[in-house]
Order: C-alpha cells, then structure tokens, then sequence
C-alpha cells in the first residue's frame, strides 16, 4: 500500500457520514491518556466519560461539534444509521466543547455487535446558533436515524472543517467458572 | 546518490560507505507514523522526516549491512517491507509462483478457520483480524455473497455445507438482493490497523461492503 490513502476514506467515513472535504482546523481528541487517530480501538469502558477535544482557531470562530455512530445497530445492517452521541454547539475557538452549548448530552460507545466505527465531525459555524433545549437523558430513541449530511445542510454548516473517528466493541465479560470442584466429581462418575 | 553537499573526508570513503540519507532518499516515500498523522496530515509531515534524517547522514560509521537489516525491521506495521521472512526462516521478497495462502496450518485446519472466519463475517458485518487471514477469507466470503445471489435452492445447500450456523445463510440469502444487487464483485473491504501487542501481528479489519 504505497499510495496515501486518507484514513477517513478508508474507513468510509467520507461517504457514509460526511462528503469529501478538506480539513482545515487541527483537532485533537484524547480519552483520558489515550490520544485519539483515525481507526484506533478504544474500549467503551474508557470512552464512558466525554473525550477532552482540543480545537485551533481564533476566540471568534464558533464550532460545532457532533459524534455519531453510523453502524447502529450493526455494520451489516445499519438499519438505524448514524446514532447520534453528542451533539455540542456555540464552541468558541481554542477551546474545548464544556464551553459550548450542550443540545444532545455525551453518551458513551454502546456498540452491540460486532465493532462499531465512531464520528467526531467538527463544523464552523457562520453565526452564533439558537439551540433547542438540551435533550433529557433518557430519550435515546430521538438519537436514531440522523443524519449529519442534513443537519449541515439544515443549518447551513457546509462541509466540515474535521473529522476523527475510532472503533469501539463491546468487552468480552470474563466468565470465571470455578472448576475445582468439577473435575473431582466427574472423575467419580467414570470411576 | 553519492553526491552529498555536507563535508565527506574523501571521495573514496565517500564511496564505500552508504549513507543513511541516500538510503532513504532511494527508497520510496513511506508514509509518516499514525500518530502524527493527524496534525501534520499533509506536507508538514514529508518536511519533518526529511529534517530528521539529514542529521541521521551525518553517523557515516555505520556499516551498510546493519542498515538495511534495521531498515527492513524499524518501518514495520504500516509500512511495506522490503523483504519478508517466511516459515522457514528464508528471506523472500517476492511472492513468484505462490496460489495459496496455508496460514501456517494444515488443510484441515485452514479450511475451518476460513470457514469459521467466514461465518463470523457475515454474522457481524466487520472484524478485526490479522491481515493475512483477512486477505485470504476475502476469496471465500464473496463466494458465499456470489452464491447467496443466485438464490437457488442448491447454491443454498451449498452455502449451508460452508457456513456453520444455518441462520446466518437464511438471512444473507434474505438480504443480499437489495444489498449487492448493483455489484459486481468487491464485497469486502480490508482496512489494516495497529499491529496486535502480544506478538505484533500486522492486523486489520475486514468489513463488508
């Protein structure tokens, strides 16, 4: 593989989530210590708490900031695509997104089958936005079926400016079978 | 490549000794480490790694056997190796005359993991994996996707001796008409990603498309 293939094309994020476009404000994101790139795995159990997203850019410009994941419920069937986690408005510039506005709060990677991409799209805004009230924490089913393409487009972002996404799984749950006694038993019954 | 601007103590040392600079400027460019992939995503990143090999130049006592070897082994995980170093322990750098992939396994065994493989696949859509397995399922589960398509009655039994778990092909047989309908071939996706810890095997995620 020679040729410098973007890593946000090749995981489809450019296609599936956003078009293509070109990034034009650094981004960081970090989950504790564990600085994001394109296509890590991060395990849910550390990505339960916000990520810590630094943005570059002037005091003045405005951000807005939306996570969402596009293999709800499953990569083969995501039939509820694009589950929105978080959705944050009104950024200002240089800072991180506990400055802004809260429209959609965090909700932590919940993948269910198989591993889930996640979506952190950054949009500079051209005017300061009027956020309907925050959403309350338990109505996770208005999260389905969104669509970051039309949101853009209805609150006239255009493309956006950065884009990140990470894999999450669901942990195995390690089962501890306590087998001390089992065996003694079942070599009684052959016996 | 032997011409250099920086001071060299005698055309005939010169010669001799290969620079790791001349080295690299040869070869072609391979891509910059992942992690700073995301500030410098496009010519700063090209700018830095030449600023860093010019003073690695400068240790010309450094003999050119060790280069090459430490070359072949520092750029791992993403970038192409030169050579690669098979089973055996003999070091091949083509692949001339080679069909099939044994995954270092018996047929038996090869043909299981495949299948359990495949099974998996399309049972969960993506999975992660190492990249030579994820290269050679890819055969395999277009077959079942190019089997699924016809949609007979014997390509389903036929799908059912493959597959270990029978709901699995219903449910391929029931969706892949609206899914792949319009393609033609390429159903899968590999995308490579960090190499695994206990012993970093390249690995790399195998999605369907």
């Amino acid at each position: 593989m020679a040729a410098h293939v973007d890593p946000l094309v090749m995981g489809r994020v450019i296609g599936d989530v956003v078009d293509l476009f070109v990034q034009t404000v650094p981004m960081s994101v970090r989950f504790g210590i564990r600085d994001l790139t394109n296509g890590c795995e991060i395990k849910p159990s550390i990505a339960v708490d916000p990520p810590a997203v630094q943005i570059a850019g002037r005091a003045s410009d405005l951000f807005t900031l939306v996570m969402t994941d596009p293999d709800a419920p499953s990569p083969s069937e995501p039939s509820l695509r694009e589950m929105l986690q978080w959705l944050v408005v009104n950024i200002p510039g240089g800072a991180d997104p506990s400055q802004g506005q809260v429209v959609v709060p965090y909700m932590g990677p919940r993948p269910t089958v198989a591993i889930h991409r996640y979506v952190l799209t950054l949009f500079q805004q051209k005017a300061p936005m009027n956020p309907p009230p925050a959403l309350a924490p338990g109505s996770d089913a208005a999260r389905v079926r969104f669509t970051t393409r039309a949101f853009s487009e209805r609150h006239q972002l255009g493309l956006p400016v950065a884009a990140m996404y990470f894999n999450a799984q669901k942990e195995p749950v390690s089962r501890r079978r306590n087998c001390g006694g089992c065996s003694t038993t079942s070599a009684g019954r052959w016996a | 490549m032997a011409a250099f601007p920086s001071a060299s103590p005698s055309p005939a040392i010169s010669a001799s000794t290969w620079r790791m600079g001349s080295l690299r400027a040869a070869l072609p460019t391979l891509r910059p480490s992942p992690a700073g992939r995301l500030r410098s995503s496009f010519a700063p990143a090209a700018a830095a790694t030449a600023a860093s090999v010019g003073c690695l130049g400068s240790f010309s006592g450094l003999a050119p056997v060790s280069n090459l070897l430490s070359l072949g082994a520092e750029n791992s995980s993403f970038e192409q190796r030169l050579f690669s170093v098979d089973a055996r322990g003999r070091i091949v750098a083509m692949r001339h005359g080679r069909r099939v992939p044994k995954l270092n396994r018996p047929p038996d065994q090869r043909k299981a993991l495949l299948r359990g493989l495949t099974t998996q696949l399309l049972k969960h859509g993506r999975i992660k994996t190492t990249r030579p397995r994820a290269k050679a399922m890819r055969k395999y589960v277009e077959k079942m996707i190019t089997l699924a398509k016809d949609g007979s009655l014997h390509k389903r039994r036929q799908a059912l001796a493959f597959i270990y778990e029978k709901h699995v092909v219903h449910a391929l047989f029931a969706e892949v008409a609206d899914r792949y309908g319009e393609r033609e071939g390429g159903y899968t996706r590999i995308i490579p990603t960090f190499p695994r810890r206990g012993d970093n095997a390249p690995m790399a995620y195998i999605e369907l498309v």
